[in-house]
Parts: structure tokens; sequence; C-alpha cells
């Protein structure tokens, strides 16, 4: 029997899951990983193909995937099939749940902007009243960020912004472009910074746990990785109260089995973890296990322009872009909603045909004379995080491996509604400023789920009444269990939440390791 | 040891003995001989070879919309239009295969195409002149919204405009006229991922 008790049982494979298997495994701690989905081999999973050899000719197959607007022909097969794991919500209330399952997880694909979050979110709370306060500051995660930044390689330019704290960064300090310049100075005329993108150049064609975390796990030896589990459920030791393992099910097989281990730790990614959580009837004596879900709300081409002045310019096409962090509700109050938006904008591409009105031979002069003149701004809105916006067990609805699927309750409202007009009006106002021609603008976001940045639903707090974790992303009711990924946030800003999702779980596995060696877990 | 392994450790030890893979491979029978060994068979799209057959559309509908294919992509600077690239037999696949409201939309709209074009010049719109057919497609000249609009004309020709347009760029006709492509919306290439 190839059986083993395993130290500690990581679930999931992705950003969380692998910066826990980087860090316990370094310190010698055995580490046994399931992951739900494939060991993914790039060259042969993978073809070059003509978009016209494709069945829908790119247009993909109808009807599939309607929730993942990520999705096109070429990549349908990397999502997760809703079919096979489907997920359930009134349909007058949608919730875009974006899923991949593959080793690596989403960190495969993520568009690797990378911040950290400041005390404008982690002490909320005290600036505006609303919500909770995360029961950790900016400053207790700050060595941890300083840490993960240079494995992942982000480059950014330090601007000392107390909203968006400076990293440990791959400098970025060349020159921006005239229409930058330009956009730069309109922005803070009006009190608004522009700083350059935070990105993670990470190694090769990835910035994944793929290729920054594991390997370096696996040469440990500590490491095993098995992939295709999809775990049921964790399993709890009668006599102790404490977690012992999972049960989960081999993916092609059906095949029931149980793995051991003295620890658990969850990273399925928010919402899987979640469901585990749920599904295995644990660490849920606040009765808050599924609540406060949030995310940040996204709105894609929210204004759509063009700079004339580089209208036919040869060569250099491409003007670069840049980052604007959130300016609201910091030292003034905006008068119809709290928090804060962020956007990304670049400048170079060429607009959309659907922006012009017209047809035929008259559009593409159009779209031949704006090639490479195009501005346009993706909006980045921060969600409240509201006790009714939340996951339940579907106890009607299972998925292809007989596991309860989950059920979603969960609407914006009006601060998001007001933050995004408020966005709109205010970049359609700095390209106004710009002398550049607005084609489109619109303040429709898209339905919650979409920016993929799902968080909150096993929040961590002091209070073991109102949260799931304590500050360490351990289980209040269950010491042997952490939850490591974004499920642990409080409140999410306006940032993409992958560097805080990485520091956390560095952070929360160096304390696991210490209490293990101390015999406390 | 499994044999895949075994030969790939045997390809990844550049010590070995030159005179070791030789004898290796020739104990191997035909049916495991590695796939460098096995031949390759050409084969070809079945759109190079026949034509499409439209199925969803009556037509009444699908003349017109052959037409306003025509009309919203021709060719233009060498590059196949609508019509050239198939573009109209390709989306009444597409529009055949989607769900029911997609269905209605191009229905309805093509439908509603035909009947302004009787009413206004007592002829479906496959026959009106050029002139006939702007006015028609007056809708196209509003301002983009990013709700699409409620009229059923008007909403089919936003759809149409997109479709069309990419029907034709993406394309096998548009792909050989302009090989070095746009990228993955211009008749371009792509990583395709295969079932995992």
């Amino acid at each position: 029997m190839a059986v083993k008790d395993y130290d500690v049982l990581i679930i999931g494979s992705g950003a969380s899951g692998g910066m826990a298997a980087h860090t316990l495994t370094q310190k010698g701690i055995k580490c046994l990983m399931l992951d739900a989905g494939p060991l993914v081999d790039f060259n042969r999973d993978r073809v070059l193909k003509p978009v016209y050899e494709l069945p829908y000719h790119g247009f993909g197959k109808p009807g599939r995937l309607p929730h993942v607007l990520q999705a096109n022909e070429f990549n349908a097969n990397q999502w997760v099939d809703e079919t096979q794991v489907p997920y359930t919500h009134d349909p007058k209330e949608p919730y875009n749940w974006v899923r991949v399952r593959m080793i690596g997880g989403k960190s495969l694909f993520w568009a690797r902007m990378s911040f950290r979050l400041s005390d404008y979110e982690f002490k909320a709370k005290d600036h505006d009243g609303f919500g909770d306060n995360w029961p950790i500051g900016h400053d207790d995660l700050a060595p941890f960020y300083s840490r993960v930044e240079p494995i992942f390689r982000v480059s950014g330019r330090k601007e000392g912004l107390r909203q968006l704290p400076d990293g440990n960064f791959v400098e970025d300090n060349s020159p921006d472009g005239e229409a930058v310049k330009r956009f730069s100075a309109a922005a803070k005329e009006r009190g608004i910074v522009v700083t350059k993108m935070r990105r993670s150049l990470g190694r090769g064609q990835f910035a994944s746990s793929f290729n920054l975390l594991l390997p370096d796990a696996l040469a440990t030896g500590n490491l095993t990785i098995v992939p295709d589990a999809v775990v049921r459920d964790i399993t709890v030791d009668k006599n102790t109260g404490l977690v012992n393992g999972a049960n989960f099910v081999d993916r092609h097989s059906r095949r029931e089995m149980h793995a051991k281990a003295r620890v658990v730790v969850v990273g399925a990614s928010c919402l899987e973890s979640t469901r585990i959580l749920l599904n295995s009837g644990i660490a849920n004596s606040s009765g808050a296990l599924g609540h406060y879900l949030h995310d940040q709300f996204y709105i894609s081409q929210s204004v759509q322009a063009v700079m004339p002045e580089a209208r036919g310019a040869s060569g250099g096409r491409g003007f670069g872009g840049g980052y604007i962090p959130r300016f609201r509700n910091l030292e003034t109050k905006a008068k119809n909603f709290i928090r804060g938006y962020a956007l990304d904008f670049s400048m170079g591409g060429t607009p959309d045909a659907k922006y012009y009105p017209l047809y035929g031979e008259a559009l593409q002069k159009a779209m031949d004379a704006d090639r490479g003149t195009g501005f346009s701004c993706t909006t980045m809105g921060e969600v409240l995080p509201r006790y009714e916006n939340k996951v339940s067990i579907d106890k009607n609805v299972s998925d292809a491996f007989g596991i309860p699927a989950l059920h979603f309750q969960c609407r914006y409202s009006d601060n998001e509604f007001n933050m995004a007009k408020d966005a709109i009006a205010t970049m359609e106002e700095l390209c106004h400023a710009c002398k550049w021609e607005v084609l489109a603008r619109h303040d429709k976001m898209f339905p919650p789920g979409y920016s993929i940045h799902e968080l909150g639903t096993c929040r961590m707090g002091d209070n073991p009444k109102t949260s799931v974790l304590n500050k360490w992303n351990q289980s209040h009711d269950v010491k042997n269990l952490f939850v490591v990924d974004g499920s642990s946030f409080v409140t999410g800003g306006s940032q993409n939440p992958t560097m805080t999702i990485l520091s956390l779980s560095m952070r929360a596995s160096e304390y696991l390791a210490g209490q293990m060696r101390a015999g406390n877990v | 040891m499994k044999r895949r392994r075994f030969v790939q450790s045997l390809l990844a030890a550049p010590a070995a003995p030159a005179v070791l893979a030789p004898v290796v491979l020739a104990q191997q029978s035909p049916a495991t001989r590695p796939p460098a060994e096995e031949p390759k068979i050409e084969a070809t799209a079945a759109d190079q070879v026949a034509d499409a057959v439209p199925r969803f559309f009556n037509a009444q509908q699908f003349a017109a919309l052959r037409k306003v294919s025509e009309i919203l992509m021709p060719p233009i600077n060498g590059a196949p239009g609508a019509l050239e690239a198939g573009a109209p037999e390709f989306l009444d696949f597409l529009i055949g295969e989607s769900p029911a409201d997609r269905q209605l939309v191009y229905r309805t709209g093509l439908d509603a195409l035909n009947s302004q074009a009787r009413k206004q010049f007592g002829k479906p719109f496959a026959e009106v002149d050029a002139a006939q057919a702007e006015a028609l497609l007056a809708p196209l000249k509003q301002p983009w919204t990013y709700d699409p609009p409620a009229e059923p004309l008007a909403r089919f020709l936003a759809a149409a405009k997109q479709d069309v347009r990419t029907a034709t760029m993406n394309s096998r006709e548009w792909n050989a006229a302009a090989p070095s492509g746009g990228g993955r919306r211009g008749g371009g290439t792509g990583l395709y991922w295969n079932p995992i």
C-alpha cells in the first residue's frame, strides 16, 4: 500500500496552494497536494491553428460556457465545463463564476497586474465606518509582499502613494510617451495620479505557481502532487474534532479515495474552498461561511476615444498605457458612494468597428485612418462586502462527481453603480481635456464574478462569532485547518488581489510551520 | 520501466554508446516503433472541396442575408468581401446552431428588412438598388449604444455588422488574400487548446 500520512494536505495548486507548498516544503514539511485538474503538457495540449480551421471560425460553439465571457474558440477547453461542474443562481441575478482546473490553476492565465493593498483597505472601517477592518494591516503583510514580489518579478515605478504602497520592484523607469504625459498632466490638474502598470514579469511564458513555486517545492523532495483529484470533503477525527484528511474522486475513473494528513491547508480558489468547507460541515460556528462575497466590478472599454494627433503617423504605433490608482474618498468624500475605483488604460490600438456609425467601404476607410490612434480604458471598482451577498449549497444540484453545487445570491448595489457613473464621467472629462474624440462611453458593468477576483466567504477576523478564520488564516473552530486563498479577504479594494493572496499564504504557512515545530498543531 | 519512459531515458542519455540505439529499435515490433516512423497522411478540410448547404434561413431570408452581407463587407483593397468569403453560408450554419434568442434576432431582422423593402420600394431587399438599400440600412448610422437596439431591424443590423465582418475576416479566403493577417481576429493563427 502506498498510503502515507503526510504532514500537510494542500488542496489546490494555484497561487495560494502553490505558495503554501513553496513555503512549507522548504521548512522540511512533507506535503501532499491534490488538484482537481490535470497536469498540462503545454506542448502537447496546445497547438497553433488558423482560425478558419476551427469548427466555428473563431465565434465559438454557440451556447458553450455562457458565463465565461473571456472564453473564445481557441481557449474554450482551458475553462471548467459548466455542464460538468454546474452552479446555480436566480436567472435575474447572474453570477459569472469563471474557473480553471489544472496544475497551476488560474495563475497560468491571470493578467499579472500586481498590487499591494493599503490600509485604506485593511483598515477600511476606520476610514469610512462601513463593514469591518482586517485583523492585520499593511505593516503586517509588507515583509511578505516584499518577498513575494521578487519571486514573481513585479515591475513598477515607485510613487510613494498611501493608497497603493510601493513594492520590491524590478524598477520601471522607462520614459512615458507624449500621449501618456498629456493624459497624466490633465489628470494631475484634477488630483488624479497616473502611474506605470505594476505587473509580474515572471519567467518564460508564465508568471504562475506552475513555474515559479511548484518546481522549487518539488526540488525539496517534500512535495507530492496528485492531479485529477477532485476533493469531495475534508474529514474530521470524531475523537479530537481535528481534520485528518480529505475524500476525493479521481477525475477520470470516478474512483473514491481518501488521503490522510496532520494538517489541511485549503487553497482551492475562493469559492471552491468555501464549497469544500460547506460540504464538509466544518469551520462554521460563526455562520459567516459563505457570506460577504465580493469582487471588483469591471467595465471594459468604458471610454473609447481616438487621439486625432496620431492619425497618419507612420510606424511607432503603440503609445503605451498606465494605471490610475484609487483617488476618490481618500482625503475628500464623494457625494454618493464610499470607497473607490482604479482604471487601466492603453493607447495605440484601433477602435472596434462597432463604435463607428458606418459600414462597408466608409467604415473601412474610417478605421484605416484611425489605425493605432485609439484610447481605451477599463474601470475596476471596489465592491462592498455585504453579508447578504453569499454562496450556499444547492441540495438539488450536484456536479458530475456527485458533489453538491454552489448556489449564488449576489448583486451589486447603488454604491457600485454610482461609482461606475463617476468613473466614466471622469475618464470622459480627461479625454476631452486632452482634446481626444470620444467615440463611445458606457457604465454597464459585467455581472458579478466577471473580474475573476471573487473574494470573501471565509473571511478572517479577530472575533470568532463573525469570522471564519483568525489573522493567521487558521480556522477559529479547527486549529489544524487553514484557508489561504482569496476567500479569507475582508475587503478587496480595487486592486488585483493576487499579490495579497500570495503574501497571505506565505505568512500563514510560515506561522503554520512554526506552530507545527512547537507542537501546537 | 514502461516503454515510453524507457525510450525517453535513452533519448535523454547523451553519453550512451551510439551502437545501442539501433539494437534496441531493431527489437521493437512495428506496432511499437516510435511515432516518427509512422506514415503521415495528408488530409484536406471539407470546405476546400465542397460548398456549404444553407439550411436554416428560408429562401427570402437567405437572399436578404446575402445582399446585406455584400453591402456591409464588400471587397476592399484586394481583400475578399463577404460573398467571396462565404460569410452568408457560414452564418446560416452558425445561427442555426445558436440559442433561440440569437436565431430570433436574425429571423425577425431579415423578415423586417424584406417587409420594409416591399413596403417602401415594392420588392424584397435582395432586389433593391444601392440608394434604396442605404435608406433601409439607416439604423446603422446611429451612434453605438451598449445595449442593443430594441427595434428588430436595428438590432439585427447591429449584430450582422459584427458577425458578417468576423465571418469574412476569419475565413480561409481572407487568410489566403492577406497571409500576414491581423491577428486572431483577422484571419490569423492562435494557440488552440485541445480537450484536457
